[in-house]
């Protein structure tokens, strides 16, 4: 037992951490902040180290029985650890950004539990091997996101937070029913015992639902753009990080490692994706308030995403992991800019600004270097992800499919470099502005720059991608 | 010297080292960014270094034979390999582009001394250099892609330089720019899939049918939104306005056409088989036909200097264009040469209107007449330039035109024609803009002193000077050029020797007639009006051209104007939707709960009586339920 102690650690230092917080914040902010900041690095460091055992080919695993021939199982193969290092690495600069931006409001203990706990639930969830607890993790992450999207309490805000609860919690319910009807067939929920099963097609459906629903994929998706009433901070950690990248992790978990797709469903799904890229995209080319904006660009990003793994060829699926990564760093830039923005102006409205790459240099700077990642323009990493999910779909055999996404694609580029435009250049409209604070500047560079030094050295994240990849038996 | 480069390059170490061409720009260019600000002259240094160096590299580049470089990148199923390879295709474009680069980079120095922007103009210069190289160098069609469009970010950066308020301009670049490079990624996706390799070195022409089509015009649509061809073209004279004049001469002036003709031509012989007469060489040739006249029409109108010239940026990427479309030896020659002639001549052009804004400030042509005698240096450089691109002997526009001629009349009269009609408009454009700036009556914008107008400085004068003597050079000389071009078809242009004097008498005599219908309709128009500037308005203001002109300026035909109507129109359809499936979620769902509790608290008023009312029907229910079951 003491080899996976690093990998039970890795998920209950944060998860049980978090209850220290405001036990912690009583005694003083500084010392709370720095355990959460150390809890959640404590999950990178962690996943960090079960690296080598997957690139030796031998993943970290505890498995322990329970009564009524249930089992409790943790893995670390590629594909969690590279999406337990991914949401940590975004969630850590995250919290360290949180510093800042949260300084002058109520109720911070409680917003770092949240936090805290909210990470602690996605690694649980990443490592998870048996669908009961992946289940679980799924809704404490729910109870995280409903406290933090309604962190503000006004009365619009909490029925804000009420319907991304109740949309997450009602797919979810139904993926439980689906996952109970796996277990009545085979009499288990281990993953690892149900490799390469064929699934219904209505146990799918059932399970889709909750995968669309916290993926915020057409037409399950209406919660995402109104859950910008958040923090910034907490809008970053909804996109990029942890909520909706767990829908497509666990489309990752099941469909490509697990569960064999039907053939049908490798162009239903598909279509599904290319509709919300589609749609989402043009809602974001008219939209005026700047997190709506983001908050579209993010639904049709996780299209491509759903589209790469879901197209059932090697290069599809190595596009679509690739597009997690890509997008959860620059997604997260895009959201703490926009933080930095709306905490100095006090607006959302992207019609009242102008002007202000004068006054937040480096805000703007990492803006576009972020936009240009997600708009998947060279040499930033968005780039790669872009271009093997779009040759994923080639690759199915409908050329027409990969039209829709470049399609998608240039309407990426339109909508961002609106926002970017009307943002940052222009006729200066608030004179007296300054940049945020040393926190959330050191923050949104980080992610710019990361975004960049990606796509240059691809080799590195391409190198486990390819492991994960080529773990995939059937192709 | 050359050779030691060379030999340095193809050791066992030097392989390594093609990435060279790549790297040292790159890195030279963040150390130009980071320079503080009090060692100006240090960082011009290091920035002509970069350039220098870039030049020799690509010299010793020219010694080598084809070699490769491969390097594992993101590897894998993804097939994404760093693979490089210098031949004699890339090795002769990137010599082109490193003299281009390195003239007009000297140039951009003198130009930028009183700028704010300057650090950051030449930081997007180098890696432009680099990107440049990259493209050229790869061997690996996705590697080449990541360069190619990479450009797109520079360019914007380079764009929103001057003008911070107005950023439409880049923001239609970048538009139309990203909108060919997704077309060049399916182009690109779909071509390694048919060739089963993205090594562009294994490939083997494909013949198009079937999917191969879509793949092939992707790819062209690609090449051409980077040349700037129609329907892609309609940012650059929008950029012209505010962007520096360096970035319009290395730019739209020669770096984008090298690439996009280097693309094209890869594409119409490497990639797959064009074959003369097919439809696709016809679609080609009409595309270019279409640019190369629209673009020359409206280039005649203008009276600013630096819109005139962008219209011919456009125009002759029309005749290069038109030239590859034939399919046909004496075209890929035409073409590659008038792409080099271009860059020469085009990026001198731009020059000159650089050089006169930073003396007058202006460079409309209705502000400024008679320059000539305070600027002979910039005149002469000018004439010389407008001479070649108005295609006169002997100077290289004239050989190349020919070439692209010959290859016109031999598809089709009517390409022929309409390669004659450019060739008009860029001669009466050119003969108006030079008479206009450089001759008659002195006329100067306000606040700009005559004893205190001097030709530009020698910094300025060199770069120029430089391309127009080569101008000179490539046309009396034209063996030089042709011959290394037409090595690069082997067998293909095999039994034809394109260089020296044109073969056809005939076709020089017309060409020289349309050049002598051109000075003649100058001189009308300027009996007329009696202003150089004014010498076209005869055809500008012609009853039924007039209307059309001014929609034309209006932007009323701007493929982009359209485009942009219809993504706003399709845009609130999809907010509509989105909205649409909010409301089923906040009030229909809202509301169908609401209603089903209303009628629950109906039947749970608390009454006694209706509670017993309510187990008594159970209990019937379930008597019932149980009979019917027996």
């Amino acid at each position: 037992m003491v080899e996976p102690g690093i990998l039970i650690m890795c998920i209950l230092v944060p998860l049980l951490g978090s209850f220290l917080l405001p036990l912690l914040g009583r005694i003083s902010a500084a010392t709370r902040n720095v355990a959460a900041l150390v809890f959640v690095l404590f999950s990178l460091v962690a996943s960090g180290l079960m690296l080598p055992g997957v690139i030796n080919g031998s993943p970290m695993r505890f498995y322990m029985d329970l009564p009524l021939g249930l089992s409790i199982g943790f893995l670390a193969d590629g594909l969690a650890v590279f999406m337990a290092m991914t949401a940590s690495l975004v969630a850590a600069i995250i919290v360290f950004y949180s510093f800042g931006y949260m300084e002058h409001y109520d109720n911070q203990n409680e917003y770092y539990l949240m936090v805290v706990l909210f990470i602690g639930a996605m690694m649980g969830l990443v490592y998870s091997t048996n669908l009961i607890f992946i289940y679980m993790f799924w809704e404490i992450s729910a109870i995280c996101c409903w406290r933090l999207i309604g962190f503000y309490r006004t009365e619009q805000v909490v029925l804000r937070a009420n319907k991304a609860f109740l949309i997450t919690v009602g797919g979810a319910l139904l993926m439980l029913v689906g996952f109970i009807a796996i277990y009545i067939q085979t009499g288990t929920f281990d993953l690892l015992e149900l490799q390469g099963r064929g699934l219904d097609g209505w146990i799918l459906i059932l399970i889709l639902f909750g995968i669309l629903s916290k993926s915020a994929t057409l037409p399950l998706h209406s919660w995402l753009p109104d859950a910008g009433v958040a923090p910034s901070p907490v809008t970053s950690l909804l996109h990029a990080a942890v909520l909706v990248k767990i829908g497509v992790y666990v489309f990752a978990r099941l469909f490509l490692l697990n569960f064999q797709l039907e053939v049908a469903w490798q162009t239903t799904i598909p279509i599904i994706a290319a509709v919300s890229a589609l749609v989402s995209a043009g809602a974001a080319i008219v939209e005026n308030d700047i997190k709506r904006v983001i908050a579209y660009s993010t639904i049709s990003q996780l299209a491509f995403i759903l589209l790469g793994l879901s197209c059932g060829n090697m290069i599809g699926a190595a596009g679509g992991l690739m597009y997690i990564l890509m997008h959860s760093l620059a997604k997260a830039g895009l959201f703490l800019c926009a933080g930095i923005v709306e905490h100095s102006t006090h607006t959302k409205d992207i019609r009242e600004m102008g002007g202000l790459a004068q006054r937040l240099p480096i805000t703007a700077v990492a803006f576009a270097l972020c936009a240009f990642s997600v708009a998947g323009i060279p040499p930033f990493g968005g780039f790669f992800a872009k271009y093997l999910v779009i040759a994923g779909a080639y690759e199915t055999g409908y050329p027409w499919l990969a039209g829709v996404f470049i399609i998608g694609a240039v309407m990426t580029v339109i909508y961002l470099m609106r926002v970017f435009v009307k943002v940052f250049f222009g006729e200066l409209t608030h004179p007296d502005l300054k940049e945020g604070s040393w926190e959330m500047i050191v923050a949104v560079a980080l992610l710019g720059i990361l975004s960049l030094v990606i796509g240059i050295f691809i080799n590195v994240p391409s190198g486990l991608i390819n492991l994960i990849v080529d773990s995939i038996g059937r192709w | 010297m050359l050779d030691l480069i060379a030999s340095f390059i193809s050791s066992g170490l030097g392989v390594n080292l093609l990435y060279t061409m790549i790297v040292i720009p790159s890195v030279l260019a963040l150390l130009v960014l980071l320079m503080p600000k009090a060692k100006v002259s240090f960082r011009n240094l290091l920035f002509l270094l970069a350039l220098l160096l870039n030049a020799a590299l690509s010299l010793g580049l020219l010694k080598l034979d084809d070699m490769k470089l491969y390097l594992p990148w993101a590897g894998g199923e993804m097939g994404i390999n760093f693979a490089l390879r210098v031949y004699n295709f890339s090795q002769q474009i990137i010599v082109i582009a490193a003299f281009v680069a390195l003239l007009v980079g000297l140039f951009a120095l003198s130009y930028l001394r009183k700028k704010s922007y300057s650090s950051a103009f030449l930081f997007y210069y180098l890696i432009t250099v680099a990107l440049v190289n990259g493209s050229l160098l790869a061997n690996n069609l996705v590697v080449m892609l990541f360069f190619w469009e990479a450009l797109l970010a520079v360019l914007f950066g380079m764009l929103i330089l001057e003008n911070r308020n107005d950023t439409r301009a880049a923001v239609k670049a970048l538009v139309l720019n990203g909108i060919a490079d997704l077309l060049l990624m399916l182009g690109i996706i779909i071509t390694c899939s048919l060739a089963g390799t993205p090594l562009m070195s294994e490939m083997r022409p494909i013949p198009l049918e079937g999917v191969a089509v879509l793949g092939f015009i992707c790819m062209m649509l690609g090449a051409l939104g980077k040349a700037g061809a129609m329907p892609f073209h309609s940012w650059i004279p929008d950029a012209a306005k505010d962007a520096p004049l360096p970035f319009m001469a290395i730019m739209p002036g020669a770096l984008e056409k090298l690439l996009g003709t280097y693309l094209m031509v890869r594409t119409c012989f490497d990639f797959y088989q064009l074959a003369p007469g097919s439809s696709m060489s016809t679609l080609i040739m009409v595309i270019g036909a279409v640019t190369l006249v629209l673009g020359g029409a409206m280039a005649l109108i203008q009276k600013e200097m630096k819109k005139l010239l962008s219209f011919h940026a456009i125009s002759q990427v029309g005749y290069i264009v038109l030239a590859v479309g034939t399919a046909l030896p004496v075209g890929y020659v035409g073409a590659l040469f008038h792409m080099v002639n271009n860059a020469l001549f085009k990026s001198s052009l731009f020059l000159s209107a650089g050089a006169i804004e930073s003396r007058t400030g202006t460079t409309d042509l209705r502000e400024i007449s008679g320059l000539g005698r305070f600027m002979p240096l910039t005149a002469i450089s000018t004439i010389l330039c407008a001479l070649s691109i108005a295609g006169m002997p002997p100077f290289n526009g004239f050989f190349s035109k020919e070439l692209i001629f010959d290859a016109a009349l031999e598809t089709g009269m009517v390409f022929y024609i309409a390669a004659l009609v450019g060739a008009f408009m860029t001669a009466a454009s050119f003969l108006k803009l030079c008479h206009a700036a450089f001759f008659g009556p002195v006329k100067l914008p306000e606040g700009i002193n005559r004893e205190e107008l001097k030709d530009a400085p020698g910094a300025m004068l060199l770069p120029m000077l430089a391309l127009a003597g080569t101008c000179l050079l490539f046309g009396v000389y034209n063996k030089l050029p042709l011959s290394y071009i037409q090595a690069l078809f082997g067998s293909f242009t095999a039994g034809s020797d394109f260089s020296g004097w044109p073969h056809s008498m005939t076709l020089v005599l017309i060409s020289l007639a349309v050049l002598l219908v051109a000075v003649l309709n100058h001189l009308i128009g300027y009996h007329v009006t009696g202003q150089g500037v004014k010498a076209v308005d005869h055809i500008h203001y012609a009853p039924g051209l007039r209307t059309l002109y001014d929609a034309a300026e209006k932007h009323y035909f701007d493929p982009y104007r359209i485009f942009m109507a219809v993504v706003r129109l399709y845009s609130w359809i999809c907010l509509a939707i989105d909205r649409g499936i909010s409301w089923i979620y906040d009030v229909l769902f809202v509301n169908i709960v609401g209603f089903v509790s209303s009628v629950l608290h109906v039947f749970n008023n608390g009454s006694t009586r209706l509670y017993m009312a309510w187990a008594f029907s159970g209990v019937i229910f379930l008597i019932l339920l149980s009979m019917l079951l027996r």
